[in-house]
């Protein structure tokens, strides 16, 4: 009950959100130099075809009319279509979505299992040489840039090692991929019991998935280790430790006392992956939508950019609203 | 002076802000005395030196076109400098007067320039960035804007929240009752006492906007090709990864990692350094 209540105020918040982003991108497009039409037209058409062109793109309208043509075209699933590709964008998107998903979301995973335990020790152990090493590793992975981490990784563990497969794609030329049911090359090939595929998919993911998850361990680390710091000094667990509870309990108490905080940094980065993971999807040829919206930018193609950042930010946008509501679950406190 | 002397006499006793200012004071050479650092002009190729491996001629060996690795490294802090830099202050000008106005007049004006910063921020930023600069057309200038626009509700929301939280101190009434204007009181009062958030994220923020040109210039969407850019060095090394000649990419990559990391240090500083109770 509390959380259809809940779940109905933040939805109130969300729609004006949605709208505003919506609008947003189409005027990013609006202020693009020259008309639509004759973009589209080409530069060889006639007055009377452009004319005809506008009429039927709905240009002719105001301008508030047509952004209520656009809202009702994007609500109905219609993104318009892809000049370069000739498919409609949405179809393109989704064809895309899995390879991306996959790898952003083993990522966050390798991330969280590394980043939360080490953050943890180092708030435990403020002065031990473990706490300096994780402060120091927070600083180099914030500054490098994600998509030369992967190439030096590409540099290391392919060309000079020779341990995992050239970066070009999720699976070998010479593998039959699995029948596709969720689009997780992983998970469709355990269910197919193509171990061949199995084995090759994860070594295609090994490194992206470790660019990816060993510069995120970063933020998620330092959140842990300063909401944990700011717990372990706070009142209540200090009456814990004078009460004598063993340290494991106290642990417990102040870690579930500073999810709240891990859960929302873990839902920022996740939201921005899907955007962010273009430019190691470039580095590995991935094929997911950030080599989409690549393309797209070298031809030009505006609607399939403009798809793109609208499925992106919406996608962001539905991550925050889960992380809100996993907040109010751990959170009993918290009362809207 | 003595502010200068308390900053100096602070930073030294900061090993983490003093590697940082140092890591920037570099670079800021390295950005002015390019032409005089590098051997060689950051454009100039020569053929049959092509894919090089760092020698006395070239220490950072030479890239597929034959152009000297380190020069071009050396020339690129004129350009990402300047691009971070320009992009930071210009957020500033926006942000800053933005976030003071919506906290001094709250109510209407205060609602909506919230709702709007909402908005932009629920973009990834990476992907709004790669939007603006495809629809504005990919240049230095464009790159600018772009970081501008991305980073002024930051600081909006900053200096709003902080303007929030001390227009209610009695300094502020006493102003006010010695019958100080509206504009005084905003930017004599309340103005440089809200700042302090602000300087720490624009240090930091000088590192994200170095890490998003570079990024943008990676996938061809920022600084066209043969210009002296750490990101576009990277995109032109990548290729030659594959075939073992990592140090056209390798540099410049550490080069981004180096100022990144100073900017960063030195935010760490002053987050210390301008916080007046922990000194």
């Amino acid at each position: 009950m509390r959380i259809a209540k809940y779940l109905g105020k933040r939805l109130l918040t969300f729609i004006p959100l949605l709208i505003g982003v919506i609008l947003v991108v189409f005027v990013l497009v609006r202020l693009l130099p020259g008309d639509p039409a004759t973009r589209l037209a080409g530069n060889f058409a006639y007055g009377d075809t452009i004319a005809a062109l506008r009429e039927s793109m709905g240009l002719d309208k105001p301008i508030w009319q047509q952004f209520f043509i656009y809202l009702g075209n994007v609500l109905q699933g219609n993104l318009g279509e892809s000049w370069f590709t000739n498919k409609p964008i949405l179809d393109d998107l989704i064809v895309r979505f899995p390879a991306t998903l996959e790898l952003i979301t083993l990522s966050i995973l390798f991330s969280i299992a590394i980043g939360v335990p080490l953050g943890i020790v180092a708030a435990i152990k403020p002065k031990s040489i473990f706490s300096r090493i994780s402060t120091g590793y927070g600083f180099f992975a914030g500054s490098i840039a994600d998509f030369w981490f992967g190439l030096m990784l590409v540099f290391v563990f392919f060309t000079t090692l020779n341990w995992f497969p050239a970066p070009i794609g999720r699976l070998d030329l010479t593998i039959t991929p699995p029948l596709q049911i969720t689009g997780f090359l992983v998970i469709d090939s355990l269910l197919a019991g193509n171990w061949n595929a199995l084995m090759n998919s994860i070594a295609h993911l090994a490194l992206p998935v470790l660019t990816l998850g060993l510069i995120n361990v970063a933020p998620i680390m330092k959140m842990t280790l300063s909401s944990m710091k700011e717990v372990m000094e706070s009142d209540f667990i200090n009456h814990a430790k004078v009460l004598g509870l063993s340290d494991k309990k106290v642990m417990r108490y102040a870690l579930r006392n500073s999810l709240p905080s891990i859960v929302t940094i873990l839902g920022v980065i996740y939201g921005s992956l899907l955007g962010g993971a273009v430019l190691v999807e470039t580095v590995f040829g991935w094929g997911g939508l950030g080599q989409y919206v690549t393309q797209a930018l070298v031809n030009k193609d505006y609607s399939a950019i403009q798809g793109f950042v609208l499925v992106a930010t919406i996608f962001s946008l539905f991550i925050y609203l889960f992380v809100d509501l996993i907040y109010m679950i751990f959170d009993p406190r918290i009362k809207f | 002076m003595l502010y200068l002397r308390d900053f100096s006499y602070s930073l030294r006793r900061n090993r983490g802000g003093f590697i940082g200012f140092l890591i920037i004071m570099i670079t800021l050479l390295c950005a002015i005395f390019a032409p005089i650092i590098a051997p060689y002009a950051p454009e100039e190729a020569i053929v049959e030196d092509s894919r090089l491996a760092p020698n006395s001629d070239h220490i950072f060996g030479t890239d597929e076109t034959g152009m000297d690795v380190f020069s071009r490294v050396v020339h690129a802090t004129r350009i990402d400098v300047t691009i971070a830099v320009f992009g930071t202050l210009l957020s500033l000008l926006i942000g800053i007067p933005i976030g003071l106005a919506a906290a001094y007049r709250e109510g209407l004006f205060g609602e909506i320039t919230m709702r709007i910063a909402d908005v932009l921020q629920a973009f990834p930023v990476f992907i709004l960035a790669i939007a603006l600069v495809s629809i504005l057309g990919n240049n230095v200038q464009n790159i600018i804007i772009a970081i501008a626009f991305l980073n002024a509700p930051i600081y909006m929301r900053f200096v709003r929240s902080e303007v929030l939280s001390i227009k209610q101190r009695p300094y502020v009434e006493a102003a006010r009752c010695a019958g100080m204007s509206n504009l005084k009181i905003m930017f004599k009062e309340l103005l440089p006492n809200s700042l302090r958030p602000t300087m720490v994220q624009a240090s930091i923020n000088m590192g994200w906007a170095i890490l998003l040109t570079a990024g943008l210039s990676f996938i061809g969407a920022g600084v066209r090709v043969p210009t002296a850019e750490w990101g576009s060095m990277i995109a032109i090394g990548a290729p030659l990864i594959i075939t073992g000649q990592w140090w056209s990419s390798f540099f410049p990559g550490v080069a981004i990692g180096i100022t990144v990391l100073g900017f960063a240090l030195f935010g760490d500083f002053l987050r210390l350094y301008l916080d007046p109770e922990r000194r």
